[in-house]
């Protein structure tokens, strides 16, 4: 189904069907010197360039930042030109860019705006929290107690270990594979290929997880330019459809038995399979949050990529390999590009939409038709971990 | 020295053994228990909540051995998440035993101690070791 389809019989619905026309991204790295204007500003030129469209054509802006965040959108836009007109931002943990992204389809969808701009960006090292880990909310209860991202992949990873016989080589076998696809790719921060020794033996951070099983705290920035259908054609011969947009909250703690099995990965999943019309099996390629190797394995889980519980076998098959079955992460992922938290979420949209042009170079997939692009994340004490979600599912 | 609570009244101490208990509550109308407690139902929403004192021992769930600093904790420290026989999965610091390591599903019990210090102060909170 369409979304030119969704409009019911009442006509209570409408909405216009939504393409993705330009993107954009910055350098992924550590930048002590640029402000996040700067690096935001970078993308949306980029983006601009992409469809050959002047400054002032856009009419609404999304942004989204978590770290430091004020008037993002204002100050990034300010920068090249754009300013007086619908700005909004948003922050929604590792799911603020897909937010953005939401945010913007949605105006266009309905009716609002013909043009709009969705922005993702981090500067890490300028943030109050450069240099640490991401800490937890001062009255936490769980973050007081020693609770970090790192240990909750640490007790994820036990799990996986437990109960389907995984071993942390198959954790570094997933960062070995993301990292080849980054040494592929000109805009990840590391372009560097790996080998599973040096994975096993890089620093431990939370055992059975690794320094290089874990993404680097980066500073970027990405961003994509959407429009209606008929706006689209004037600007050019490729629209990038998108034919999938949902976004979702997690559940509360008690709920999850499993920490290896998200509830919200997978509701998310189902709502934009049926808001698309589509099934796993019709995705050409996923780009998705692999803050730390061994997550990736559970979130083929969550997208159905195969069954519950057979996620490890989909690693070890080599599926999920460019030139396999179903890539994933062939950008090299957040473990090599690094991970600007808001940035994430657009950036893997950015990704999706090169395959489907088929300008990816070497790290193409063939003949892409439909790609999915998910990020989620956050962790509240009470709640089950990745707070926020959000797929887009694209087709050219 | 002082001794304060990192935080009050999600535990207690039997000042005559000095074992520690965990407190969460419960809902009147679905029988939901949580820990730490809540104000009213995630399940129902519903208002009325009655204590519950949660069994002292449970099985460890999963757990991982931190080389990052954390908190107050310095590295290396252990984590992990302790499933109580009431439906409660608990997140705690855990205490290593010296003639064994951890394993999923190992007996554990909870046990009242000091946390760090802090301005000449033992904050004390919960952590759980296995069952001796």
């Amino acid at each position: 189904m369409f979304l030119s389809q969704l409009n019911n019989e009442e006509g209570r619905i409408f909405m216009r069907e939504v393409a993705v026309i330009g993107i954009g991204q910055s350098v992924f790295g550590k930048f002590p010197g640029r402000s996040a204007a700067s690096l935001g500003g970078e993308a949306v030129v980029a983006a601009l360039k992409d469809c050959g469209m002047h400054p002032r054509d856009i009419q609404v802006a999304f942004a989204s930042r978590a770290f430091d965040a004020s008037l993002t959108a204002q100050r990034v836009l300010k920068g090249v030109g754009i300013s007086a007109l619908e700005m909004v931002n948003v922050e929604n943990a590792c799911a603020g860019g897909a937010t953005a992204f939401r945010g913007v389809w949605k105006e266009i969808a309905s009716g609002r705006y013909d043009i709009g701009i969705a922005i993702g960006v981090e500067s890490m090292t300028t943030s109050s929290i450069a240099g640490k880990m991401i800490p937890p909310q001062g009255d936490d209860l769980e973050g007081y107690l020693g609770m970090t991202m790192p240990a909750m992949f640490g007790m994820i990873a036990r799990r996986q270990m437990e109960e389907y016989g995984a071993t942390a080589e198959d954790f570094a076998m997933v960062s070995v594979k993301n990292h080849h696809n980054g040494s592929l790719n000109p805009h990840a921060q590391y372009q560097k290929e790996l080998t599973v020794e040096e994975v096993l033996n890089s620093r431990m951070i939370s055992e059975p997880v690794t320094l290089l099983m874990c993404c680097p705290n980066t500073d970027g920035a990405a961003a994509a330019i959407l429009c209606s259908m008929d706006v689209a054609r004037k600007y050019t011969t490729q629209p990038i459809r998108v034919i999938a947009s949902a976004l979702l909250s997690g559940s509360y703690q008690h709920l999850q038995k499993d920490i290896c099995a998200s509830l919200v990965g997978v509701k998310v999943a189902q709502m934009a399979y049926e808001m698309a019309g589509c099934e796993p099996k019709d995705i050409d390629l996923v780009e998705m949050h692999d803050a730390f190797a061994n997550e990736e394995i559970m979130r083929y889980e969550d997208l159905a990529l195969c069954a519950p519980g057979e996620g490890l076998q989909l690693l070890r098959s080599g599926a999920t390999k460019i030139g396999g079955r179903i890539p994933v992460n062939p950008s090299g992922g957040l473990l090599s590009l690094g991970h600007p938290l808001s940035a994430s979420g657009v950036r893997t949209v950015c990704e999706v939409v090169l395959h489907l042009r088929g300008q990816a170079g070497a790290r193409q997939t063939p003949n892409a038709k439909v790609g999915l692009a998910q990020m989620l994340g956050g962790v509240i004490t009470g709640m089950e971990h990745g707070v926020a979600a959000g797929i887009h599912i694209l087709a050219r | 020295m002082d001794r304060i609570y990192f935080k009050e009244g999600i535990f207690s101490v039997d000042t005559d053994t000095g074992n520690g208990t965990l407190l969460g509550n419960k809902c009147a109308s679905c029988g939901q228990i949580y820990f730490p407690p809540v104000d009213f139902c995630f399940n129902c929403l519903g208002q009325v909540m009655e204590e519950a004192a949660l069994s002292r021992r449970g099985k460890l769930y999963s757990y991982t051995r931190c080389h990052m600093p954390a908190s107050r904790f310095q590295p290396p420290f252990f984590v992990g998440l302790v499933d109580i026989p009431e439906g409660v999965r608990v997140f705690a610091p855990l205490k290593e035993a010296a003639d064994r390591s951890f394993q999923v599903g190992m007996d554990m019990e909870v046990k009242i101690e000091e946390l760090w210090r802090e301005n000449d102060k033992q904050v004390i909170g919960y952590v759980f070791e296995p069952v001796k």
